[in-house]
């Protein structure tokens, strides 16, 4: 055996032990997916973060440390329910998912905002106007922008499906182009627009 | 610090491969190799944070050597296997490995530390000296006494 395989064994038992001792609160994990990989946490309360890329932004690191503490681990279990309904979500047999998600340590507004935002349904689009008001302040549809663009788990809290009044795309944090491609596989008919 | 470790998963992947390979190299017992890192991460872990901002790597070693002295004082047993060692030292030209192995073997344990630390796993003096736990003129003295027996015992 390799020194690899030995560290990956030693890894796991380590982990193990940490976990019995109740030193691990989160488990976090690299997905791979059609739009390269996910960086994504889960906590005992669900998952909490998807980031576009390899590693998360200081802040979301940071926002998971005040909530859970340091014990932040490496973790393909935890994540295995994740990427379960993330492959069927691309694979376009999933339109909805039924893993919970965590929002713990964000604003109240943010809360609200992404909360309205998990509930528009597959394959439609909403405004930032409309979301506002949902989140209880109709004239905050920038600050509603704001909010969904500091969304920590996009794809599941569907912030994609959120357009411009006049139907524009506006901004994606993952890229325009990611949220062409989601709206596109949703077939949302505004995929085509901007 | 931007760089320092905010969480335990951090610390594990800067940190566990060459904490792993020095756990190898001063205990020399696969086994015992894997106990002394896991105990090793096990105690960072609960003695979270790290003591001083920067200087989580010679933390990590000051605590896997505390933890090998420690245990091969208890059990007073001391064992290189050679093909650990293989895989942690590459063979020079003219020592085998056997040579080097029994050579390292039979220092005593903060000299073999310091000899690890210094030539097989490159740490500058000011981390062997936190690592050890003494003065950086304490940990050159160290790594050069340990050099001379190791070349005394090869040569």
């Amino acid at each position: 055996m390799t020194m690899d395989t030995h560290l990956t064994e030693a890894r796991e038992r380590l982990l193990a032990r940490a976990k019995r001792e109740g030193l691990t609160t989160v488990g976090y994990d690299l997905l791979q997916s059609p739009l390269g990989p996910l960086w994504v946490a889960i906590t005992p309360r669900g998952v909490a973060t998807i980031h576009y890329g390899t590693e998360p932004s200081p802040s979301e690191l940071r926002r998971l440390v005040r909530v859970y503490g340091p014990g932040i681990v490496p973790d393909h279990k935890r994540s295995s329910a994740l990427a379960r309904e993330l492959d069927q979500y691309f694979d376009g047999t999933r339109t909805e998912f039924d893993i919970e998600y965590d929002l713990s340590g964000l604003t109240a507004f943010q809360t609200r905002v992404l909360n309205a935002t998990a509930k528009i349904p597959f394959g439609s689009v909403s405004t930032y106007g409309a979301i506002a008001k949902r989140a209880g302040n109709a004239k905050a549809s920038r600050a509603a922008g704001g909010a969904l663009n500091q969304n920590p788990i996009p794809i599941v809290v569907p912030c994609h499906r959120v357009v411009g009044s006049s139907g524009a795309l506006v901004g994606y944090a993952g890229g325009l182009d990611v949220k062409r491609r989601l709206l596109g596989l949703e077939g949302a008919d505004v995929a085509r627009r901007s | 610090m931007e760089n320092d470790a905010l969480t335990f998963g951090q610390l594990l992947e800067r940190h566990e491969r060459e904490l792993f390979a020095y756990a190898l190299r001063l205990s020399g017992q696969r086994a015992d190799a894997e106990d002394l890192y896991q105990d090793t991460f096990l105690a960072a872990f609960r003695a979270w944070p790290p003591p001083r901002r920067g200087n989580e790597r010679a933390w990590l070693y000051k605590i896997a050597t505390n933890r090998a002295i420690d245990r091969e004082r208890k059990t007073k047993r001391i064992v290189a296997n050679v093909d650990d060692l293989a895989l942690a030292a590459p063979s020079r030209d003219d020592v085998t490995l056997v040579d080097l192995a029994s050579a390292i073997e039979t220092l005593p344990a903060g000299q073999r530390a310091a000899f690890v630390l210094r030539k097989l796993e490159g740490l500058g003096y000011v981390e062997i000296a936190v690592a050890l736990d003494c003065s950086e003129e304490a940990a050159r003295a160290r790594v050069s006494e340990a050099l001379k027996k190791v070349k005394a015992a090869v040569a």
